[in-house]
């Protein structure tokens, strides 16, 4: 910021003798935010980012093979700008993640998502990603939003490519909507988060408690009402 | 296709069943066909190494692949079982052997002197069940974390959301860093990953991590 503060002040300076003279600047340059040359420069940097949308596959299962599908010739993810799969997060802005997470690959999604430049968006892909889908197990992370923030969630199981392409020009629309002006807010990114859980822990709990056939399992204090034996050395509270 | 699922006393023709009960007729515990025809024999934990041993040598049986180390729990406080599928390349011909393990005592040899395969195998079953193999090379967890403190997941008394709640799992999960689940030497670019435990000469790089490497 300190390199920008300087430049505007100077065309300010610059350009105030002719701003009063003639009244047409102020509604270009003028102190209100969003300006007609913002808005423009908003128009062309949303056109180039949403229809330059680098995706970065984070493809765990069976949703990989849908995305794949949806790069392939037959639908053809490049028509809207998601030329190129970025097997790199370094030249990626969208995060797909297709697929099952386990929580010994979370740090790698957390930290594949921190490697990411801004702007960075990400689509969490199918029932799995979003939501641990039938794998409510010790081993699976319930949903990928306890680990990285998602913009778009396809549902499915897998989604078709079309879903897919549906969520991606989601993105794109989202984009449509940014401003530079609120950069920060769109893009606030806290330097001491890099690595923790999104949401805290009741969040967590929130969004990962047992639902349909899972409301059976006791999560804490081992099995309820069967005949298995008690092994109390293997019931660690 | 009336006969039932496991006859205990039926004649079996299996040419290793009579071997076995030729050549160790006190460790040889029970012997079962299964109903689609897999012969399946459970011998004494404590014999186990001696009986493999002779199973992989003996010219008439030369069980010279070892498929799959697996185990079982039936819960009820029956004890666990160990499950060694082998099969015979020269004679082209299968058999199953168990040991019976009770839950207090979940140890039994290990077979990787015998053939290297277990190795990831009986720490595969060291991982989900907590079976101790005496004499492996390098039993640890190989699936799970290696501080992984819910439990062996695949017993009957593992709640299948595991022991801690989903945000303290969360927690743990991101408190790791990437490389902690590698050993230093193997992210070490360079290294084949294959050689890098030496279990006949042991380097000067064997590392920590060696479980019983002090004795040499």
């Amino acid at each position: 910021m300190g390199l920008t503060d300087t430049a505007p002040e100077s065309t300010a300076a610059e350009k105030r003798p002719e701003s009063s003279g003639g009244g047409l600047l102020p509604g270009i340059f003028g102190e209100g935010s969003p300006t007609f040359l913002t808005t423009k420069l908003d128009f062309v940097v949303n056109w180039s980012r949403r229809n330059s949308l680098w995706p970065m596959p984070f493809g765990t299962a069976c949703c990989a093979i849908e995305m794949m599908a949806a790069a392939a010739s037959h639908s053809d993810l490049a028509r809207f700008g998601m030329e190129r799969m970025s097997f790199s997060p370094r030249q990626a802005d969208v995060l797909i993640c297709a697929g099952r997470v386990p929580y010994k690959l979370a740090p790698v999604l957390r930290r594949i998502w921190d490697q990411m430049p801004q702007p960075k968006w990400s689509v969490s892909m199918g029932a799995c990603a979003s939501s641990g889908g039938v794998f409510d197990v010790y081993s699976m992370v319930q949903g990928i939003d306890t680990i990285i923030p998602v913009d778009v969630y396809v549902p499915g199981c897998p989604p078709r490519p079309e879903g897919l392409i549906y969520g991606l020009m989601m993105i794109q629309e989202k984009i449509r909507g940014e401003s530079l002006v609120r950069h920060g807010e769109h893009r606030r990114e806290e330097a001491s988060e890099v690595g923790l859980p999104r949401a805290d822990a009741a969040r967590i709990g929130e969004l990962t408690g047992p639902f349909g056939n899972s409301t059976r399992q006791n999560r804490v204090s081992g099995l309820v009402h069967t005949d298995v034996a008690g092994r109390p050395e293997d019931r660690r509270p | 296709m009336t006969a039932p699922v496991d006859q205990p006393s039926a004649p079996v023709d299996h040419p290793s069943v009579v071997g076995l009960k030729e050549s160790f007729p006190e460790a040889l515990q029970d012997v079962r066909v299964t109903g689609a025809g897999q012969t399946v024999v459970r011998v004494d934990g404590a014999r186990l190494l001696e009986v493999m041993r002779w199973l992989r040598d003996t010219p008439q049986q030369r069980y010279d692949l070892l498929v799959d180390v697996t185990a079982v729990d039936y819960g009820g406080g029956r004890p666990l079982e160990a499950v060694y599928q082998l099969w015979s390349v020269p004679h082209r011909r299968q058999l199953r052997v168990k040991v019976e393990l009770p839950l207090e005592r979940l140890e039994v040899d290990s077979v990787v002197p015998l053939w290297s395969a277990a190795n990831w195998l009986e720490r595969e079953v060291y991982d989900m069940f907590g079976i101790t193999f005496h004499g492996h090379p390098d039993l640890r967890r190989i699936l799970m974390p290696p501080d992984y403190m819910e439990g062996h997941p695949l017993r009957k008394d593992f709640p299948l959301r595991g022991r801690f709640t989903r945000a303290e799992q969360t927690r743990r999960a991101l408190a790791k860093e990437v490389e902690d689940y590698y050993l230093p030497g193997e992210i070490r670019p360079g290294r084949d990953p294959q050689n890098l435990r030496p279990q006949s000469q042991g380097g000067a790089g064997s590392g920590p991590a060696a479980p019983d490497g002090g004795g040499e």
